[in-house]
């Protein structure tokens, strides 16, 4: 919240406070229980042929000096998955264990414990120190009964989840988020909503996927940016290949009267602005990705989508809304109707105070309000959790321009013939050039003969890219491009979108210049955020360790390079996770560009030369088919 | 435009008793303005005919009468809360400010009828410190206008249950942390010698 005073940041815990024998306190930002209480708890946890778990540390309230302080506490993250099964088998009585070890085992043998009376009765003999997560400001820590409560959920959220046969590994915090979407409709089972927020990187369309998939009686429908709409389709054919999957788009889009139930039907905001046949289904779980795209109260899009039906209504959006208001209000006015008044009482009561007079009584009112309906985690918060890095494709569609021009060049080329032998390698490396730019953006593809206005809304990945960059807005990035003009297109357009100018490293600069602007990105807390590199300099030995996100704006035909690129940012044993997205226009060379590169990745790094000659000796027939993307 | 005191009906009115029409301005009034602009007005408690706050390090406090009808306002209040549809928590309709208009009802009191106290050694009841204490009120019950209806009438109802999610800290016992309620056996953890 806006000027609302961040967690004290609490001091590490003396080891004289600890109590020196081994305890166990659920943790709902990780979802999994932690054990903790002796100086050294890994070893005390191996002497009792427990699992050792994940290292961490985690903000705790415990008695020092006769009151109960939040303080820095080492933990070991248990395993929700293995560790549970271990605390079932663990011989308590004797071993030198808290009270806190003795009620958690008793929750976790008890199967009714998601029932009211069973939870309240282990409640009423859990220790404090089974449930100390302190609140933001310190007065009070989660109640053993809401600890009981995550914690049985998180089991139920498992257990539906191999059910409905979703094929990811849930890390703990995604497993715990996927458990917080379906708690906000099971309260009184009739409707409800929320927003997840967490940072980019963390994977909310996969917890938005587990959401979807173990609520079976569906429809659901996801209403996401035109250029996601592919993504979403790919993410959901992978990770819950059993949930039938309808995209409605484009003119000749249909959708059946009655979707069969569990279906998902995956919709652009352009179609829900227009739509007639969104509106007279009864959806059971709404999910509304890139929320931001609602942030106007008074657009169609944001008056369409107040309108759906749905039981369960889900915003998401990497943007942290919450420190801007009138944007919190229009996506809450979407999930949570009434919850924070009719627009106007909404700046009179809390808009204007935070905003123009930083009350502090109107934000923490405010912040109260929304907490229990807004999740948001950031990538610090779950870095235990985090593998150093994380590989992302996202895929993007073609726009209508992009289609058509796409199409001309290949007709084009087909029609004049490619030739043979040398020729016809010199006339396949070019038409694959003009299809990269135009995937790229047709304005890179038609340079100087471009007449179009406006960069924005004619070319897939620009805009999904846009999206992306303007969402990250705590984080820095590096983005990678080949090609200098589209660098330049790139730096300009963000530079207006980002209201900062977004510099561009490229071999022309000279060696000051990129010293400079590497400098800043590293060191200068005022820098833009985002650096734009062409993928040549970044053969330069540059050191760029403080972006937390990588986007390879188009691909390069060996992994090597790219991979080379990505190491600028990261060094082994740096303590911070990277994402890598690479982006994807679907049904095109590139995507048959991407499925050569995962075989190269899978052949450990012996590169098979020469892809573009690779090509060049394909027959027509097979040539085009991987042009138009049908052999990936 | 949202007026930065009284952007509420609710806080309008009592913007009236800091802000009479009729009188001359108060000459206070900027310095007080500014004080509650710039959060020098803290803990700020509101009750039953009394606000409290502590003001550039002085105790200062409003006391001031209830509403004398009460069963009539109960009424108003009812009927409001029940034609209003869902209302954010802590807000009230501004119907009611309307109906209590009409029903001849001050949301606020005069200036007259306010009773002012402050530490600081002023000479004028309504000292620099109160008068920005009825500011600081201003504000506060723009962001909460509920909070003008327990200034002016008996508190019937419980303060907000607590709730179930949460325990106060004060309520635990330090001693205790580490053992199961209800369980006397077995050595406790508070009493090891703690070594610094």
């Amino acid at each position: 919240m806006p000027d609302l005073p961040a967690p004290a940041a609490a001091p590490d815990v003396h080891p004289a406070d600890l109590p020196g024998r081994l305890q166990l306190t659920f943790l709902p930002a990780e979802g999994t229980l932690a054990w903790w209480g002796t100086a050294d708890v890994a070893a005390a946890l191996r002497a009792h042929g427990l699992p050792e778990g994940r290292p961490s540390s985690a903000r705790l309230a415990i008695p020092v000096d006769g009151e109960l302080r939040s303080v820095l506490v080492p933990v070991r993250l248990a395993d929700p998955e293995r560790d549970v099964d271990a605390l079932l088998k663990l011989d308590v009585p004797t071993g030198p264990f808290g009270d806190s070890v003795r009620t958690w085992r008793e929750a976790a043998r008890l199967p009714g414990i998601a029932d009211g009376s069973v939870r309240e009765e282990v409640a009423a003999r859990m220790p404090p120190a089974a449930h100390a997560v302190p609140n933001d400001d310190g007065t009070a820590v989660m109640s053993a009964g809401a600890a009981l409560g995550a914690f049985a959920r998180t089991l139920r959220t498992r257990a539906e989840l191999a059910v409905a046969a979703v094929d990811a590994e849930f890390r703990p915090y995604q497993l715990a988020g996927v458990a917080w979407l379906r708690s906000l409709a099971e309260d009184d089972g009739a409707s409800g909503g929320g927003v997840l927020a967490d940072e980019m990187g963390l994977g909310k369309t996969l917890q938005a996927i587990g959401l979807l998939a173990t609520r079976r009686a569906g429809p659901h429908l996801v209403v996401c940016p035109t250029s996601l709409v592919a993504n979403w389709r790919r993410e959901l054919a992978r990770f819950a290949p059993g949930t039938p999957v309808i995209v409605h788009h484009g003119p000749r889009r249909d959708l059946p009267a009655a979707p069969p139930p569990g279906a998902v039907v995956v919709t652009g905001y352009g179609v829900l602005r227009a739509d007639d046949a969104l509106p007279a289904i009864d959806w059971d779980v709404l999910i509304l990705d890139e929320a931001q795209q609602i942030k106007n109260p008074d657009a169609l899009a944001s008056r369409a989508a107040a309108r759906l039906p749905a039981r369960l209504r889900i915003a998401m959006t990497g943007t942290p809304v919450e420190n801007r208001l009138g944007e919190l209000w229009a996506i809450l006015n979407v999930t949570n109707p009434g919850l924070l008044g009719p627009r106007a009482r909404f700046r009179q009561r809390f808009a204007v105070p935070i905003e123009r007079r930083r009350s502090p009584a109107a934000a923490a009112r405010l912040n109260a309000l929304v907490a229990p309906y807004l999740l948001r985690r950031t990538k610090a918060e779950v870095l235990a959790d985090l593998p150093p890095k994380q590989h992302s494709t996202i895929t993007c569609t073609l726009t209508a321009e992009q289609e058509r021009l796409y199409r001309e060049a290949v007709d084009r080329a087909f029609a004049d013939g490619l030739g043979s032998g040398i020729e016809r390698r010199g006339r396949v490396l070019a038409l694959l050039t003009a299809l990269k730019q135009i995937c790229n953006h047709p304005a890179q593809y038609l340079g100087a003969h471009d007449t179009g206005e406006d960069l924005a809304g004619r070319s897939g990945k620009f805009d999904r890219a846009t999206e992306m960059l303007t969402e990250i807005a705590d984080d820095r990035v590096l983005v990678f491009t080949q090609y200098r003009a589209m660098g330049e297109l790139l730096a300009r357009h963000l530079s207006g979108t980002l209201g900062t100018p977004v510099p561009f490293l490229h071999g022309g600069l000279g060696p000051e210049r990129r010293d400079r602007l590497v400098q800043a990105f590293q060191n200068d807390p005022d820098a833009p955020p985002v650096l734009l590199l062409s993928l040549r300099a970044a053969g330069f030995g540059l050191n760029l360790t403080r972006a937390g996100h990588v986007v390879h704006y188009d691909r390069w035909w060996n992994p090597a390079v790219e991979d080379q690129a990505t190491d600028r940012a990261h060094r082994i044993g740096q303590r911070r996770a990277l994402n890598v997205h690479t982006l994807v226009t679907a049904g095109t060379i590139e995507e048959h560009v991407a499925a050569m590169h995962e075989s190269k990745r899978a052949l450990a790094g012996v590169v098979a030369g020469n892809a573009e000659g690779a090509l060049a000796d394909l027959s027509d027939a097979d040539l085009r088919a991987a042009l138009e993307g049908r052999t990936a | 435009m949202t007026a930065e005191f009284g952007a509420t009906a609710w806080g309008r009115a009592w913007l009236r008793t800091a802000e009479p029409v009729a009188a001359p301005p108060d000459r206070l009034r900027p310095k007080a303005r500014s004080l509650a602009r710039n959060h020098a007005v803290t803990s700020l408690t509101i009750t039953a005919g009394q606000v409290e706050a502590e003001v550039a390090g002085h105790r200062t406090s409003l006391r001031l009468p209830l509403w004398d009808d009460a069963e009539r306002v109960e009424r108003l209040v009812a009927k409001a809360l029940d034609n209003a549809g869902p209302l954010a928590p802590g807000d009230l309709p501004d119907d009611l400010a309307a109906a209590f208009r009409s029903e001849g009802i001050a949301i606020a009191v005069p200036p007259d009828a306010l009773t002012p106290d402050c530490a600081c050694a002023a000479r004028r009841p309504l000292c620099v410190h109160a008068l920005a204490t009825l500011y600081a009120l201003i504000q506060r019950i723009d962001e909460t206008p509920a909070l003008a209806l327990d200034l002016r009438r008996q508190a019937h109802q419980l303060p907000d249950p607590p709730s179930p999610d949460w325990t106060p800290m004060s309520t635990i016992n330090p001693a205790h942390f580490y053992k199961s309620p209800g369980e006397t056996n077995g050595p406790t953890t508070s009493a090891r010698t703690r070594v610094r």
